[in-house]
């Protein structure tokens, strides 16, 4: 029998470039851009990576200067800048031997993230739960920490466990359910 | 909506980057003079756009192919614009002459290469130096010649590798690579190089380009033979090509489906798959991808032991090329069927068939080697002197003599 060349429709070259808008020189319109947006490519390598603030703002200059040749490819300006800053970032640190990306602590004081407003109403829960994860295994502490405490999101953890997606999401409500039965057993001898 | 500081909620509410910005760097001299860098890089590379509208196409077409290494001291061509057009040329002829998409790809290297480092900022410069290595790298890959696909895909990295805000470039020139050591069956490598791609791709919300590198993987996967795997990564890549309206992609993804959902033993669910495939190219109207899918599917299907579902997409397959005026590709689906006859005992239709495409290679004026080769399967056929093995050796011949002419 013949053998089929295995799956014929790999993609074979580069995808179709959207058609170019009919070119219009507004030196305004790029400042406008860049002035609109610069804080905050800069703000969030300062802030979500400590880059130090000098090379935030060169990094941030960067990334406009790139965009110059893929604004054609481009369909949503902010994803495309947001994910251009962070992945800069990550490059950086990678650059300086360093590759965890840490949370500035003390600019987020100032500026609380809104989304942890109840923190000290919920920071009892939180202990509990830590104690919960010290008593689970460590595959399964490593997959809550990259879910709940590093905010990876389940494609991006089935991907570094190279996993499907649905697995991926198995695996988190097994640890969940694993955490739970950990956190009830642990109560009684707390009591006692 | 709950506002917060999470990225991808920045990406979308304005008042909250606002809020997450506050004061952390005033707006000094050094910021307005970076803003005006970049206004100026800007409007310098709009102007060249606009003056140089189809300059390249032009002087490639006024300059025969085998003079094209001298056009690089062509003033005209030595700016970025021209560069751009002349990525557009290599992509253009990708498919039907890469021989001629490589000599394009070299020139645009050499001019890329010698720009003067005053002519762009140092950024520009890397990324249109790196596309120029990455279009050299694809057509070479094309060409089969993975060794220096992946020396020219690596360059285009070097180019690259001074700008840490540059991992969208990095990544494009690192999908051909991975794409390459694919075909060089280091299947580790190119997975953990295109699963690196798609993730840049989703981060810089490049939809069609992590389609593509999940293709990609989900077919390197497929090649190592963890077909469930690649099944599961095609599904997810499903869900995402629809939801960006992407159809042809889609398409692609059914067709793939249909592969693992075959190794995987699920016949049924694999003709849908490939039927859905069909009908989407169909839809879309490439009309040559039709029967290549039907060709691909009947094929693993026969492989498969699954013969007279493979022989019913073989023979569409072979009806629609033939419509199509594609007599080589309808031909090549004709020597496929006779194989599996041959291997049957059906010499009588084996006979025929062959017979069939002699008359037809020879109408169409095909190349007299491939005229003769079939020829000669039809004698060895007539005096019960044929193998499947010496029909798949025809058929590797016709293919082979198909590729050489292009």
């Amino acid at each position: 029998m013949f053998e089929a060349s295995p799956m014929a429709h790999e993609a074979a070259h580069e995808p179709l470039p959207p058609a170019p808008p009919p070119c219009v020189i507004d030196e305004e319109q790029f400042a406008h851009l860049y002035e609109k947006n610069v804080d905050v490519l800069i703000a969030i390598a300062i802030r979500k990576f400590q880059v130090p603030a000098v090379d935030a703002e060169a990094l941030a200059h960067e990334v406009f200067m790139s965009y110059l040749k893929r604004k054609d490819d481009i369909r949503d300006l902010h994803k495309w800048l947001l994910g251009a800053i962070c992945n800069a970032s990550r490059y950086y640190w990678r650059q300086h031997g360093r590759n965890i990306e840490q949370l500035d602590t003390e600019l987020a004081a100032e500026r609380p993230d809104p989304a942890s407003q109840n923190i000290v109403e919920i920071m009892a829960s939180r202990i509990a739960a830590g104690e919960a994860l010290a008593g689970l295994s460590p595959r399964y502490q490593h997959i809550l920490r990259l879910r709940y405490f590093e905010g990876y999101s389940i494609n991006e953890i089935a991907e570094h466990l190279g996993v499907t997606a649905k697995y991926t999401q198995k695996l988190v409500t097994r640890c969940l359910r694993r955490a739970e039965e950990v956190f009830n057993a642990s109560e009684p001898r707390k009591q006692k | 909506m709950k506002h917060s500081d999470d990225l991808t909620h920045l990406a979308e509410c304005a008042s909250c980057r606002q809020r997450f910005t506050g004061n952390v760097v005033a707006f000094d001299a050094a910021r307005r003079n970076r803003e005006e860098e970049f206004t100026a890089a800007a409007a310098r590379l709009e102007r060249e756009r606009d003056a140089s509208t189809d300059i390249a196409a032009r002087y490639l077409r006024d300059t025969p192919a085998d003079e094209w290494a001298r056009l690089a001291e062509m003033p005209e061509l030595r700016n970025n614009a021209a560069l751009e057009q002349m990525s557009e040329e290599v992509r253009k002829r990708l498919h039907r002459k890469p021989r001629e998409a490589l000599a394009i790809a070299n020139l645009s290297a050499s001019i890329a290469e010698s720009l003067p480092p005053s002519q762009y900022p140092p950024v520009v410069l890397a990324q249109l130096r790196a596309n120029a290595w990455k279009d050299r790298a694809s057509t070479l890959r094309y060409l089969a010649r993975y060794d220096e696909a992946i020396e020219a895909a690596e360059r285009a990295e070097e180019s690259l590798s001074s700008f840490a805000t540059l991992e969208h470039d990095r990544a494009i020139a690192r999908l051909v690579k991975g794409m390459a050591l694919a075909q060089q069956e280091r299947f580790d490598e190119a997975h953990a190089v295109l699963s690196e791609c798609r993730r840049v791709f989703r981060d810089h919300d490049d939809i069609k380009r992590y389609v593509q590198a999940g293709l990609a993987e989900a077919n390197t996967l497929y090649r190592a033979t963890r077909h469930a795997q690649s099944e599961s990564l095609l599904h997810d890549l499903l869900h995402d090509a629809v939801e960006a309206g992407d159809l042809e992609s889609q398409a692609r993804i059914h067709n793939n489906l249909g592969f693992c959902a075959t190794h995987l033993g699920d016949y049924a669910r694999a003709n849908i798959h490939f039927s859905e495939a069909v009908a989407k190219f169909t839809d879309l109207g490439f009309t040559s991808e039709v029967p290549r899918t039907e060709r691909g599917a009947g094929l693993v299907l026969i492989a498969r032991g699954q013969i007279a579902t493979g022989l019913a997409r073989l023979r569409q397959a072979r009806r629609t090329f033939a419509e199509y005026g594609m007599i080589e590709e309808a031909g090549l689906c004709a020597l496929s069927i006779a194989a599996v006859l041959v291997e049957r005992g059906d010499l009588t239709e084996a006979r025929q068939l062959t017979r069939t495409v002699v008359d037809e290679f020879t109408a169409a004026g095909l190349d007299e080697r491939a005229i003769a080769a079939v020829a000669e399967l039809c004698e060895a056929i007539d005096v019960d002197n044929a193998t499947a093995e010496t029909v798949r050796t025809v058929h590797a011949f016709v293919e082979k003599i198909r590729d050489l002419s292009w």
